[in-house]
């Protein structure tokens, strides 16, 4: 499914990088759309796209021209004054031609282009690009000691502060605030003192390397994107790649990098546990709270000292090892142990009131703890048969080629790699019912839940055997006939298993268990 | 160390060096080991009408690679009595050695500010959290007992803490040594029993 699906975005992906370029730049939704994910997927109507980092900044720039057109500044300041309004337009054009607008420079530490020293600048729009790189170089013809490094340099340049440094001492800065510190927007003067940001212009002007520019690009825009609720970046490691949704309903979206993932929580795709369920069941996985079950389920405490102890041994007096206490008790009642040895020994004595507390207290733990150990073994379970599994593709491979060597055309052969993306996407949902069924309440809905479960559990186990065993002894003419039976069982299997939990969700069908 | 680094110290030596206001203000520069630019040792001149007058304070520096983009890293090796420096381990809590860093400042820049901040201590963010309290609660036996220490520790000339050395001599003649009786007296405000309660404790 993966490289199928690549295919189809690095085209759209160039056509919106073409369509970018062209002159009004403007971006339409639902342009490049990626529907081949989105279909399948049963609550996903909607689209979304990716945007590489090129493009974010394109589309950044749009929004600075759009505020640009009433406001009249240079491009770079714009940018500068939304990103400390959080990109919200309506807020600055308020606070803009209400306030008072040399604060609103100041607050957003930048200077107000008006009020340069010894330089009467008109709004008249042709004037504004060439004035910022006209302030931010000096003269070539003396030569000055950068207060950096305390060389002599003849390429000094600076922001509009009047701070002015050697290009090699800027690039030495930038890569330390861009790539060890991670900032983009809000990189301040060099100077002591000085708060004055840095803009794009300048930065773009002065940096050397396209990494480093690209990597300044990301960190640019992350205010911009952070900002955009319609927007978000690929969680994979390294992709730089942003996902735009045109509905704040999107879920289930696949970056261009090829990685699946749930657009409200970035979590890998986790069909059909909702997303508070997921982040509840992942903490409990995460966290000892586990431990302390099992503590609880499998120790008991001194009664004198409250110290955890295990048995290790049959006999039932027990001496507390803790050494300021050496409390002698016995395991079964929890008492002292003197009157089992001498006088009266009542431990047998089944006393309603007193250790039966403290015994249910026990094996409620202990029975909380076998029921989630019985639902994340399951889960544990798929997750290994899931990765397991991606190794069939390789596998598959081969018997395509094999089958194509036998007056089979390679479209004909396609059905075997898409039986193995069923595979997987119905052993990811199986993986995240267990979840869902940890939390649920048992009621009659939940027992239809679990039919399904059981149903696509056999489906899906049916499919994975024959793909792995039979399909090598199999012959050929069988194969596609029996594979596309399997994997369309399969489909039809989980599609009714989310369909019926979607509906659930709707009509609030489910209750929940408050662990 | 990166190129940038070793050239721009080098040239800070030569600005120390030269500098007049650096001579009369008492801030020097040395290096540890010859044409070893990472490992610097500083000196402060205790600024005059404070506790520290008179003192010489000795200043650990050490250049990072990535200097001046990031700050050096400086800590007092002469033990001082401050609010804003760990009367442990002199650990100094001072904004332009952290964030407030700028590639601009120099090392002589910062010893001047690390002067300032002998003179005016900024006890509502403390270092040192025992001697921040000394400070606000009782600013005289504070400045006694800053003047204490620079006296024992920075050679300043002695002239009013006779009364505290008696003290620390008298302690100091149950076995502990000079140093940890100055530290128990100073954190006990110079009480003699308390003092011994904190030396048995620690």
């Amino acid at each position: 499914m993966e490289s199928d699906e690549e295919g189809i975005y690095d085209v759209e992906s160039d056509a919106s990088i073409n369509y970018n370029s062209s002159d009004d730049g403007i971006y339409s939704e639902g342009e490049n759309t990626a529907h081949g994910e989105a279909n399948d997927f049963m609550d996903e109507p909607t689209s979304y796209k990716c945007l590489t980092s090129d493009q974010i900044f394109n589309y950044m720039m749009k929004v600075v021209d759009e505020v640009n057109a009433i406001l009249q500044l240079p491009p770079h300041i714009t940018c500068i004054l939304l990103n400390h309004f959080k990109w919200d337009k309506e807020k600055l054009m308020e606070r803009y031609y209400e306030g008072d607008q040399d604060k609103i420079f100041e607050e957003a530490q930048t200077i107000n282009p008006f009020r340069l020293k010894g330089k009467v600048v008109s709004s008249n729009t042709n004037n504004i690009t060439s004035f910022s790189m006209q302030s931010t170089k000096r003269p070539l013809t003396t030569q000055e000691v950068c207060d950096i490094c305390y060389l002599p340099s003849q390429h000094m340049n600076g922001l509009q502060c009047g701070h002015f440094f050697c290009i090699d001492c800027w690039n030495e800065y930038l890569r330390i605030k861009i790539i060890d510190e991670g900032q983009g927007q809000k990189i301040a003067c060099p100077a002591n003192d000085c708060n004055i940001l840095t803009d794009y212009e300048t930065i773009l002007s002065l940096l050397r390397g396209s990494d480093i520019k690209t990597k300044y690009h990301q960190r640019l825009t992350d205010g911009f994107v952070m900002s955009h609720h319609l927007m978000k970046w690929c969680p994979s490691p390294g992709c730089s790649v942003v996902v735009k949704v045109t509905t704040a309903g999107t879920r289930n979206v696949t970056c261009i990098c090829g990685h699946a993932f749930c657009f409200h929580c970035l979590q890998p795709i986790h069909e059909p546990v909702r997303c508070p369920l997921l982040k509840k069941w992942l903490r409990k996985c995460n966290d000892d709270s586990e431990t302390a079950h099992w503590i609880s389920a499998n120790t008991k405490e001194c009664p004198k000292c409250r110290a955890t102890i295990e048995k290790n041994g049959g006999c039932n007096h027990m001496i507390c090892q803790n050494k300021s206490c050496k409390f002698d008790f016995c395991w079964i009642c929890l008492s002292a142990w003197s009157p089992h040895g001498s006088s009266w020994y009542n431990c047998n004595r089944y006393d309603a009131n007193d250790s039966v507390a403290a015994r249910t207290a026990q094996e409620k733990s202990r029975a909380a703890l076998n029921r989630y150990l019985f639902y994340c073994d399951r889960y544990m379970n798929h997750r290994q048969s899931l990765e397991l599994e991606h190794k069939l593709y390789s596998k598959i491979k081969f018997k395509m080629e094999e089958m194509q060597q036998h007056n089979m055309s390679w479209i004909e052969v396609q059905f075997l790699k898409k039986a193995v993306d069923i595979l997987c996407k119905c052993r990811n949902t199986l993986k995240y019912t267990y979840v869902f069924a940890f939390y649920l309440r048992s009621n009659n809905q939940a027992t239809i839940f679990e039919a399904n479960q059981k149903d696509l559990e056999m489906a899906t186990e049916r499919l994975s055997e024959y793909l792995e065993r039979d399909v090598t002894t199999d012959e050929l003419s069988n194969i596609k006939q029996k594979v596309q039976d399997k994997a369309k069982y399969c489909e039809g299997r989980c599609e009714a298993l989310l369909r019926h939990v979607y509906e659930g969700y709707d009509m609030d069908l489910w209750e929940y268990l408050d662990e | 160390m990166a190129n940038i680094s070793i050239s721009r110290v080098k040239r800070e030596f030569a600005e120390v060096v030269k500098s007049e206001e650096a001579k009369r203000c008492g801030i020097c520069i040395k290096m540890l080991n010859e044409n070893n630019f990472t490992k610097l040792l500083g000196e402060i001149t205790g600024p005059p009408d404070t506790p520290y007058e008179g003192g010489k304070f000795l200043v650990d520096i050490e250049i990072p690679d990535s200097y001046p983009f990031n700050p050096p890293k400086m800590k007092f090796i002469t033990r001082i009595w401050h609010p804003n420096i760990s009367s442990v381990t002199g650990a100094i809590c001072l904004d332009i050695l952290k964030d407030n860093w700028a590639a601009a400042l120099t090392l002589r820049t910062v010893l001047m500010s690390l002067q300032v901040l002998l003179s005016a201590a900024e006890p509502d963010d403390p270092q040192d959290a025992v001697v921040a309290k000394q400070y606000n609660e009782n600013i005289h036996l504070f400045m006694k007992t800053a003047r204490h220490w620079s006296e024992a520790y920075a050679k300043a000339r002695p002239i009013k803490t006779q009364d505290f050395h008696e003290k620390v001599r008298k302690l100091s003649e149950t076995g502990f040594s000079d140093d940890s009786c100055r530290t128990a007296l100073s954190k006990s405000g110079w009480d003699e029993q308390r003092g011994m309660e904190t030396l048995l404790d620690s």
